[in-house]
């Protein structure tokens, strides 16, 4: 279980919070949808359940602990971080063999979980030849390492080929139906409607609605919901019909 | 699935995943080969010229001569890249977003800290006084045919020749101090070198106040601490106990700085 409480992250002065005052709990067993327009905190919330960043104020507990104060976080809490969370120069190989080793975790661990993501045959190959989603692959593979029963992933099917895509989503659905806690953000809505049980709307930091997704669907499809409930909070709009002038 | 129990991360975990890193990167090996190679190579060339020259040369340059110097010469150079390993220990997991992976599998970051210090420094004392033995060796070799050699069993020698290789190791831990502080490859490079090199200058537009600066610089602490016999009257130049001092002091600064910045969000 993820908790968090009047969670609130400032990164300067001036500008408004990034996080403000926050607060959620993301249950084991169903699989969370976090979601808003760009900019709106999804990524800064996800670092700072991660122990990343450091909140100004407000808390967030993983199985009720701090994720720095965790004794295995590897084996507590699975993340899957930007695909750029990666030195390029190393291999898949031993990029997983870094992390595991911290926790006493296996070579043949790391080899099981490589062939889970369907990345056995490149595990020898440096990073930097990987695709965007070969190192969503990766990240995911990372996440798995310690079998842990709480799994966030942050826009984890960004770059991922459709066979990725529905493996992932089946990922998650099987994840969350062994009982474990899923946070996933997103800001594609059909894939959230496709894979989340439930879903936190955010927008400018703060929460604007905790529900669960069918509540969202009863009237008009999800992507319609999620337009009207974030019209007034999306900070970075298009304007439609405009080119810019030659 | 498992749960917040059993073996955590701690500091070993950590020493061992900064040596997997160091071993599975080929930047790792180039830098610690150039750095080899060129104190090897300059160390042998400078010492080949001074035995050619040596009949030619005036009783005031061979008072000068130092053979323990001489051979060690070419890690003026080689330096350089002893520091550049340890910057790239701390630069580059901010450069490549790496240190999120590092630190959500190991949230202690003055544990990170500490166990890169630990390896950074480690490896580059040891390969340090490896490659200071080797190039002494050699030149000492070259330099028997002319019957200038020294033994370590003579006064100084075997303390110089330690020292630079101790030398190297801090510039090792220097540099990993500088990419934790900075946070940026070629800004914590570009630093490095102005440590190295152009703070020389800097201190010299202090002479006609105080030699202060001139003790203070890593550059002249090498000198005095890599010679066997430290170079009388030379103003610039600091004392033995000064220069160890010195390299005591950057060590201190480099590991406080660093752990101080990268104890803060990444």
């Amino acid at each position: 279980m993820i908790t968090a409480a009047h969670l609130t992250k400032r990164f300067t002065r001036k500008r408004r919070p990034a996080v403000d005052d926050l607060s959620f709990t993301v249950s084991p067993g169903r699989v969370t949808g976090l979601v808003g327009p760009n900019g709106s905190g999804k990524s800064t919330t996800m670092r700072m359940i991660l122990g990343l960043d450091t909140p100004d104020a407000g808390r967030a507990l993983v199985g009720g602990r701090r994720y720095r104060e965790l004794r295995c976080p590897l084996r507590t809490v699975g993340a899957v971080l930007d695909a750029g969370a990666v030195h390029p120069g190393r291999s898949a190989r031993d990029h997983l063999r870094c992390l595991a080793v911290t926790h006493g975790i296996g070579v043949r661990r790391v080899d099981d979980v490589l062939a889970v993501v369907g990345l056995a045959d490149a595990a020898r190959a440096r990073i930097r030849t990987y695709s965007l989603g070969m190192r969503q692959r990766l990240g995911v593979a990372a996440a798995l390492l310690g079998d842990p029963a709480v799994l966030v992933l942050d826009e984890p099917v960004n770059g991922l080929d459709p066979e990725g895509v529905r493996w992932i989503r089946g990922l998650m659905r099987d994840l969350a139906s062994e009982g474990r806690t899923v946070l996933v953000s997103s800001h594609l809505m059909s894939e959230m409607a496709q894979t989340a049980d439930h879903v936190l709307v955010i927008g400018r930091g703060r929460l604007l609605a905790d529900a669960p997704l069918a509540e969202f669907t009863r009237d008009e499809p999800f992507e319609d919901a999620y337009l009207r409930l974030t019209a007034d909070v999306a900070d970075h709009r298009t304007c439609p019909g405009r080119t810019p002038a030659p | 699935m498992t749960t917040d129990a059993g073996r955590g991360p701690g500091f070993r975990g950590a020493v061992a995943a900064e040596l997997l890193k160091l071993r599975s990167l080929r930047s790792t090996y180039l830098t610690l080969a150039f750095a080899v190679a060129t104190g090897l190579v300059f160390g042998i060339t400078d010492t080949a010229s001074t035995a050619r020259h040596w009949a030619t040369m005036t009783a005031a340059e061979r008072a000068d001569f130092d053979p323990v110097g001489t051979s060690l010469n070419g890690y003026e150079f080689g330096l350089l890249a002893f520091g550049v390993l340890g910057v790239l220990a701390a630069s580059s997991e901010y450069g490549t977003g790496q240190i999120r992976a590092t630190l959500t599998a190991v949230p202690d970051r003055a544990a990170v800290f500490a166990a890169k210090a630990l390896v950074v420094g480690g490896l580059g004392l040891l390969l340090g006084e490896a490659a200071a033995f080797t190039s002494f060796g050699l030149g000492q070799w070259m330099l028997a045919r002319e019957h200038l050699d020294a033994s370590l069993t003579e006064p100084g020698v075997l303390r110089a020749v330690v020292c630079a290789g101790l030398y190297l190791g801090v510039m090792a831990v220097v540099g990993l101090g500088l990419g934790a502080l900075i946070r940026h490859t070629a800004g914590a490079i570009g630093a490095l070198f102005a440590l190295a090199y152009p703070a020389y200058a800097a201190a010299r537009s202090f002479e006609s106040w105080t030699y202060l600066p001139d003790h203070l610089l890593l550059s002249n602490a090498a000198t005095v601490l890599a010679q066997a016999h430290p170079p009388e009257a030379q103003p610039r130049v600091p004392g033995l106990e000064f220069a160890l001092f010195d390299l005591a002091l950057y060590t201190a600064a480099a590991l406080v700085l660093g752990a101080w910045r990268f104890r803060r969000d990444p």
